[in-house]
């Protein structure tokens, strides 16, 4: 007999899992679908996959290039390729079971399939081959089917040599040359992890900067590192065409008027990602799509039709999971008629992973003065903190942005070591609404990294101490 | 030594001399009057903390001057004051943590303790608490004690809590008995610290910061974010609700007064007031679709008509600038009418029973427990159990929000002469018996016209009782006591002929009759309750049972 569920999701990423093991708690009957493992491109094909590769291009890159200032030499120092990638893929593997166990815990019931809608309340499953597998009757649906790599025609993507983030956490054997275009978070990493291992890697970015989004003067001192680290950087660079030349491609790109040919065995396309909003009966329900998103209440995430919700990579940026996972939460929880406050968008962390690591939250200075704030900036460089020197990490600098009326925390940006965890604490100094006075009063523990942040929030009121 | 103005409570940050004991050159007891002061919260005289010779006085009587600013000066006759002996006084020890990190320092203190006797004092336990009571004494005179070790404890108003030894030595003298209570500074103890013979005297204030830090951080955690030390401009900044930083830093900037932000609505969490609460609400405001908060409002109304009304005389007349206790009444009466809509119901009550029992047993409570029956206890714990029946009663309004409040702290209006009026309130009123109350009653009485009553006494009241029947009065209809929503007004009980049924048959007879008027705030309380609170107070005097007193 065909289920009945309180709510269906479809999509099991850090969006739909998440969302699923919160209506399993609030005791909703619920069910999701996944066509793969759970835990969507994050824990498969993204974020916890590179970040484990990423951990070993900064060991390597540690022992090899500061090594000997700690020390500690190595008379032949090499790397398995191979080991590297089946590393990462045994923790996405690893990861992805906890998943299925959290959702069998919390009595979430699982389907393996594709589903597609046949209603508004109905979902049928099929197998990869197309047959018909299953169906299931839903009160409320849930949308969270994510995002896939975007491409453009200029950049035929053939998975082999014109390749996407995927292939590249799994490439068979390490490339002699890498091509990146695009320099967001992606790209950035891709083109770290395979430079320090020996690739020589070009990135192409169309606009100013690489890491376009973040604080200029954040771009510029990660293009300084990755100059020293032997990266060559395209920046204000189109690219016209990449074809297949034998066994390599040959990629066009025009800059500032000029016209360059570069080769390379790999191009990786990291341009963006772009919603799925595809193949699943979206249009039969008359569900409002805007840019490749699904538009939704961005505060109860229900669609234009009444009982159908979506989050997510697939209602349109930031395309992070974290953000997914908060959006599932507070869409189920609406459901359930609690009450949220709604997400401040403005105060979602964005991190990448490269080194020196680049973290930020909120306005950046540009932005804040395009909003017309009167702005104080709080900087304290790695270099004069002592655990950053201590610990041989003296590259980055902390930059905050405080509104100069009421001292309000309107951004910040971190570049350098453990960046990404230093975040966390600017993140929820915003969210309580602090000051620069009262991030300055707080204690931090010395020696830290974190005393970084103090400082700076000190330097902005004139107050620092170490600088 | 210095003397400062002293702070008279969380909030109060200034205070005004009303008048000076002593002038220049006058002798001084430690603990006898030098000057009293007033401060929005309450006034109150201020005792010499060493006896010596007041050498300089720098503030004149009227004058207000920012807590902590010195006003007089004390020259002690070599006799240990605060701020003196810094460097050789051995009770320092701020807490353990700063001993170990700074222990060349404390070893030069301890070898300072070494010779001589310690006198120990009762420790100021916050800010309001000006008293303290022994409950027990963990070692008696002849014991040795190390440093830091359990030598008594106390109890006071605010917290209960074992005094350490600040030296070790041996116990040379008990000075006080337990149970027995001292004002704050009284020496309690003396210690005979290990080989020494020469006497010292710790100061108070130094003696008793190690526990007097605790004792800060244990009563009011909250107060630490709630804006008096970012500077903000507050009348009063004791409240429930937390406030962000940077909430703080725009009410500042935008001069939004505290009454106004306890007024404002919070959509953050649990009802948080957020930076888009705030800012909103100052666009409200700009657009003049605000109502400043009564409060605010009063303070504009009663003093800018009197500066510039000009009120027509026909003979002579003596101008008497009002006082701060006056000026304080004009307010809150203002901002009461303002606030709160009256509306005034009343019973009758027939004491016969209660009035009965005072004149039988009378006697044998006051020789027996001290306390002095009056009609005012029968009544607070009537309105303390129909505050428990009609829990509404016992309730605020902020915003738009109940503040239902679970505890009973019963006001008691208290005729102060020639000043005027104050509202001590008698703490978890619910608490007592019909004994207990009358002697809260009765302390509050005592200490509200002897200037004796501490910031504490007079915060935090839930419902109010106004006597006017003392002064013969048969009934009134009171204004409530803000931020409460109702207030019992207690007529004269008048011996007055009324019909009551006896075996059947309607007699007239003889009974002490008393009026009982509630003002409560329609805002909040409809006539029904109004009715069937004052229903159930007068049902509780009428069925009195001698069994519950």
């Amino acid at each position: 007999m065909q289920k009945q569920y309180d709510i269906a999701i479809l999509g099991g990423g850090p969006g739909g899992y998440v969302a699923a093991i919160r209506a399993g708690q609030l005791g909703f009957k619920t069910v999701v679908i996944e066509k793969a493992n759970l835990g969507g491109i994050c824990l498969n094909w993204g974020c916890i996959p590179t970040k484990s590769l990423l951990k070993n291009a900064e060991l390597y890159d540690s022992i090899k290039n500061h090594g000997a200032d700690f020390g500690i030499t190595a008379k032949e120092l090499t790397f398995d390729f191979n080991k590297i990638i089946r590393r990462s893929r045994n923790i996405s593997d690893r990861i992805s079971k906890n998943v299925e166990f959290l959702i069998k815990k919390n009595k979430v019931d699982r389907i393996r399939g594709f589903g597609k809608f046949k209603s508004k309340n109905e979902l049928e499953i099929f197998d990869e081959k197309g047959t018909k597998i299953d169906s299931v009757k839903a009160g409320k649906i849930i949308i969270a089917t994510g995002a896939h790599s975007k491409t453009i025609p200029a950049i035929p993507v053939d998975f082999k040599n014109i390749i996407t983030s995927k292939e590249a956490m799994i490439l068979p054997e390490q490339p002699e040359e890498l091509i990146v275009i695009g320099a967001g978070a992606i790209g950035i990493e891709f083109a770290y992890f395979y430079a320090i291992l020996g690739t020589k890697v070009t990135v192409i970015e169309m606009l100013d900067h690489i890491l376009p989004i973040e604080d200029e003067e954040i771009s510029k001192e990660l293009e300084k590192s990755f100059k020293k680290r032997k990266i060559d950087i395209l920046t204000k660079a189109t690219v016209n065409k990449a074809v297949l030349k034998g066994r390599k491609v040959e990629v066009t790109v025009s800059v500032n008027g000029e016209t360059k040919k570069l080769t390379a065995d790999k191009v990786l396309c990291a341009i963006g990602v772009t919603g799925n909003v595809e193949g699943y009966g979206l249009d039969k329900l008359g569900a409002e799509i805007y840019k490749n998103s699904i538009k939704v209440n961005k505060e109860t995430y229900e669609t234009n039709v009444h009982g159908i919700y979506a989050i997510g990579d697939v209602i349109g940026p930031p395309w992070l999971a974290h953000v997914a996972s908060h959006e599932g939460i507070r869409c189920v929880e609406g459901i359930k008629g609690l009450k949220n406050k709604p997400i401040d968008y403005n105060n979602i962390p964005g991190c990448t992973y490269c080194q020196p690591q680049v973290a930020s939250v909120g306005f950046t200075e540009r932005k804040a003065r395009e909003a017309g704030y009167d702005v104080k900036i709080g900087k304290f460089p790695y270099m004069a903190s002592g655990k950053a020197f201590a610990v041989g990490e003296r590259e980055g600098f902390v930059k905050l942005i405080f509104d100069a009326k009421y001292n309000e925390l309107l951004g910040a940006h971190i570049i350098g070591a453990e960046a990404t965890e230093l975040i966390a604490e600017v993140v929820m100094a915003r969210e309580l609404e602090a000051t620069a006075e009262s991030i300055m009063k707080t204690v931090h523990a010395h020696p830290t990294l974190a005393e970084t942040i103090m400082e700076a929030s000190a330097q902005a009121l004139g107050e620092a101490i170490h600088i | 030594m210095e003397i400062v103005m002293p702070k008279m409570g969380e909030s109060v940050n200034e205070g005004t001399i009303i008048k000076w004991y002593k002038k220049i050159g006058d002798k001084v007891k430690r603990d006898e009057v030098i000057f009293e002061i007033s401060t929005d919260k309450v006034d109150t005289e201020i005792p010499s903390p060493a006896t010596g010779t007041i050498t300089d006085i720098k503030v004149n009587e009227g004058d207000t001057v920012e807590v902590g600013t010195v006003v007089a000066v004390l020259e002690t006759n070599g006799e240990a004051g605060p701020g003196k002996k810094e460097g050789s006084t051995t009770g320092i020890q701020k807490s353990s943590e700063v001993a170990s990190i700074d222990e060349n320092v404390d070893a030069e203190k301890q070898a300072a303790a070494a010779n001589g006797i310690l006198e120990v004092a009762m420790p100021k336990m916050g800010e309001s608490v000006m008293e303290g009571t022994v409950i027990k004494w963990f070692k008696k005179v002849g014991d040795k004690i190390d440093r830091d070790e359990p030598l008594f404890e106390i109890s006071t108003d605010k917290v209960d809590t074992e005094v350490p030894s600040p030296v070790a030595g041996t116990v040379a003298e008990i000075l006080v008995a337990e149970q027995e209570t001292v004002d704050v500074g009284t020496i309690v103890v003396k210690i005979a610290a290990e080989g020494g013979t020469e006497v010292q005297q710790s100061s108070p204030q130094e003696t008793v910061r190690q526990v007097e830090e605790q004792a800060a951080a244990a009563v009011s955690m909250h107060d630490n974010f709630s804006g008096a030390r970012l500077g903000i401009k507050q009348e009063n900044v004791k409240s429930n609700r937390f406030y962000s930083p940077l909430v703080l830093n725009i009410s500042q900037k935008e001069n939004i007064s505290f009454a106004e932000l306890e007024n404002i609505l919070g959509t953050g969490l649990n009802g948080r007031v957020s930076k888009k609460d705030i800012l909103s609400y100052i666009e409200k405001r700009k657009a003049g679709k605000v109502k400043v908060p009564a409060q605010k409002q009063a303070v504009a109304q009663t003093y800018t008509p009197s500066e510039s009304a000009v009120i027509p005389v026909s003979g002579e007349v003596e101008k008497i600038p009002m006082d701060n206790i006056r000026l304080k009444i004009m307010e809150h009466m203002v901002a009461s009418r303002d606030t709160s809509v009256h509306v005034t119901s009343m019973v009758e009550v027939d004491m016969t029973k209660i009035d009965n029992f005072i004149r039988e047993n009378k006697d044998e409570y006051f020789n027996r427990d001290g306390v002095k029956l009056t009609y005012m206890a029968f009544v607070a714990d009537a309105c303390v159990k129909a505050l428990k029946a009609y829990p509404l009663v016992n309730s605020s309004i902020e915003g738009t929000t109940i503040i239902r409040k679970k505890y009973i702290n019963i006001g008691i209006a208290v005729a102060v002469e020639p000043t005027g009026l104050i509202v001590p309130n008698i703490k978890s009123a619910d608490q007592r018996n019909i004994t207990g109350l009358a002697a809260a009653i009765s302390d509050l009485a005592y200490r509200a016209r002897n200037k004796k009553l501490t910031p504490d006494d007079i915060s935090g009241g839930t419902f109010t009782i106004t006597n006017f029947g003392v002064f013969g009065t048969v009934f009134g209809l009171p204004i409530i006591n803000q931020p409460e929503v109702a207030i019992l007004g207690v007529g004269a009980a008048i011996k007055r002929p009324v019909v009551v049924e006896v075996d059947g048959t309607d007699a007239i007879t003889i009974r002490p009759i008393m009026a009982l008027t509630l003002s409560h705030d329609h805002r909040l309380i409809d006539g029904m309750l109004g009715s069937l609170f004052l229903k159930y107070v007068k049902e509780t005097l009428e069925n009195f049972n001698p069994i519950s007193v």
